[in-house]
């Protein structure tokens, strides 16, 4: 087969709009239970996603990277569709605004005493701001 | 009776009003297409988390076998004794009833539940002075156990209670904050804080298509199906109204047609393959309910926009057309006084010329 055809057509999807739509080499998506590469021909899959960046390689515009706090993405052979509750680009990341959460976050921590939701919504929150952060500094 | 002067000025001043409901039909025109372009934008995602529930409960065992039910929190039904109503009215006023029909929707669904508690939530400004105005705002205490936690005790004093307003949230409307606002009320539902949500507003498929609805929004009972438990339905003139201001105004009357964008997004998580499982198909599920709530409030908010913008144009349509009625027989009457004024003087002159 060409290598031009064993392309994945790659969808996001935001609660406001569709942020993208384009094909690519390869997505890595930071799964719940940890970062996943997907190529083409790739088995179908259902996965939550945690808090990270979704990157899209050898796309015709080159690598693209956006940050997401929680998504959903269905794999299938050729195409993989990412619903995510919101998507940024490096560059919009609000770092002072992360850099609060963060602290936010961990003071969540500090006061979730016995609660085990309370404890989850901590991390919850310092998992996505950590993740923002991360994601805004990386180049 | 008046002069023409004074007849001249008024027709001025109206003419002057006339320029200005025109001018905010226009700006409403475009307000309008630009909400209906971000409901029809929102459509994908809800669509998509939707289809894939549907797909998970066909999928998966999540059946209580007592009860029939899905086996999650939120599809889990309760005698409703508290409830919870979500009011979203307009920011602002001029727009005909378009408030006040809420308004009387949300009082007669507090008077037709006597016996229960309400709580309501107000989005939308106008809404929340009116609220505000007529029921107490709920009172917390806080309160300190012997471990030094402080925990939020609710007093209720009154049946019906506003427990909370959203200032700006339709101005400059981002999911984000709906869907935090979704987050919290279903935390309060999952507290057994409310046994019921329900949300009051206006759905707008189209400037044709459009109804006031009360629809349940907590518990679910089946996902992908709109729980309506009451709608008032515009009267045939209001919608030959509403019709007439949009064609004036540009805007399509029927809704785009987005069946092949609708089908697209209806696949996804369907398609006929046994998917692999990256967590396990309870959690998958659970993950999802939340957000497929939040993307229930977060329509009902674009669809809520759009309607206020086109109840605001049929409004400012109305008032031009009034307007310009009343310069046509503010006009009629001056002239008829001119052509008084004239006739008057020239029986003055002939008379005094017969006089001679």
């Amino acid at each position: 087969m060409a290598q031009d055809t064993n392309q994945l057509r790659v969808r996001l999807v935001t609660p406001e709009r569709t942020l993208f739509e384009h094909t690519a080499q390869s997505v890595e998506l930071p799964s719940k239970a940890g970062n996943m590469e997907v190529l083409y021909g790739h088995a179908p899959l259902l996965a939550e996603l945690g808090a990270g960046d979704v990157t899209l390689h050898g796309t015709p515009d080159g690598n693209e990277r956006y940050n997401v706090n929680w998504g959903f993405v269905e794999v299938l052979p050729d195409r993989v569709t990412i619903l995510a509750s919101d998507a940024l680009r490096p560059d919009e990341i609000d770092v002072p605004r992360a850099q609060k959460q963060l602290d936010h976050g961990l003071e969540l921590w500090k006061q979730a005493g016995e609660s085990e939701e309370a404890y989850d919504e901590a991390l919850r929150v310092i998992s996505e701001a950590e993740a923002k952060i991360a994601s805004a500094s990386h180049p | 009776m008046a002069n023409v002067l004074d007849l001249r000025r008024r027709i001025r001043s109206v003419k002057n009003t006339r320029q200005i409901t025109k001018a905010m039909k226009m700006v409403s025109a475009a307000k309008l297409r630009r909400a209906q372009e971000r409901a029809l934008a929102a459509r994908p995602y809800a669509r998509m988390i939707a289809s894939v529930l549907e797909s998970l409960t066909r999928r998966i065992d999540l059946f209580d076998d007592a009860t029939g039910n899905l086996r999650h929190p939120l599809f889990t039904t309760r005698p409703e004794k508290r409830i919870l109503l979500i009011v979203i009215s307009g920011d602002k006023g001029f727009a005909g009833a378009f408030n006040a029909n809420i308004l009387k929707t949300a009082y007669q669904f507090i008077a037709g539940n006597p016996d229960k508690e309400i709580d309501v939530e107000a989005v939308g400004r106008k809404g929340r002075d009116q609220m505000r105005r007529r029921y107490p705002a709920a009172v917390y205490t806080e309160q300190t156990d012997e471990n030094g936690h402080v925990t939020r005790v609710r007093n209720r004093k009154a049946p019906v209670e506003v427990t909370g307003d959203h200032p700006g949230m339709l101005l400059k409307l981002e999911a984000d904050r709906v869907f935090e606002m979704a987050q919290s009320i279903i935390a309060r539902y999952m507290h057994e804080e409310i046994d019921a949500a329900y949300i009051i507003y206006n759905e707008f498929k189209s400037v044709i298509q459009q109804r006031l609805v009360v629809e349940r929004m907590l518990p679910l009972i089946e996902v992908g199906k709109q729980q309506i438990a009451g709608a008032v339905e515009p009267s045939k003139e209001e919608r030959e109204r509403a019709a007439e201001a949009a064609v004036s105004a540009g805007i399509e009357l029927e809704p785009a047609d987005t069946t092949e964008a609708d089908e697209e997004a209806r696949k996804f998580g369907t398609a006929q393959v046994d998917y692999i499982y990256e967590q396990p198909s309870e959690e998958l599920f659970a993950g999802l309910v939340p957000q497929y709530v939040s993307s229930m409030l977060y329509h009902a908010m674009t669809e809520s926009v759009a309607a206020e913008h086109a109840a605001r144009m049929t409004a400012m349509d109305s008032a031009t057309n009034n307007a310009s009625d009343m310069i046509d027989s503010l006009t009629l009457h001056m002239n008829r006084v001119r052509q008084a004024a004239i006739t008057k003087e020239i029986i003055e002159i002939v008379s005094g010329a017969a006089a001679l």
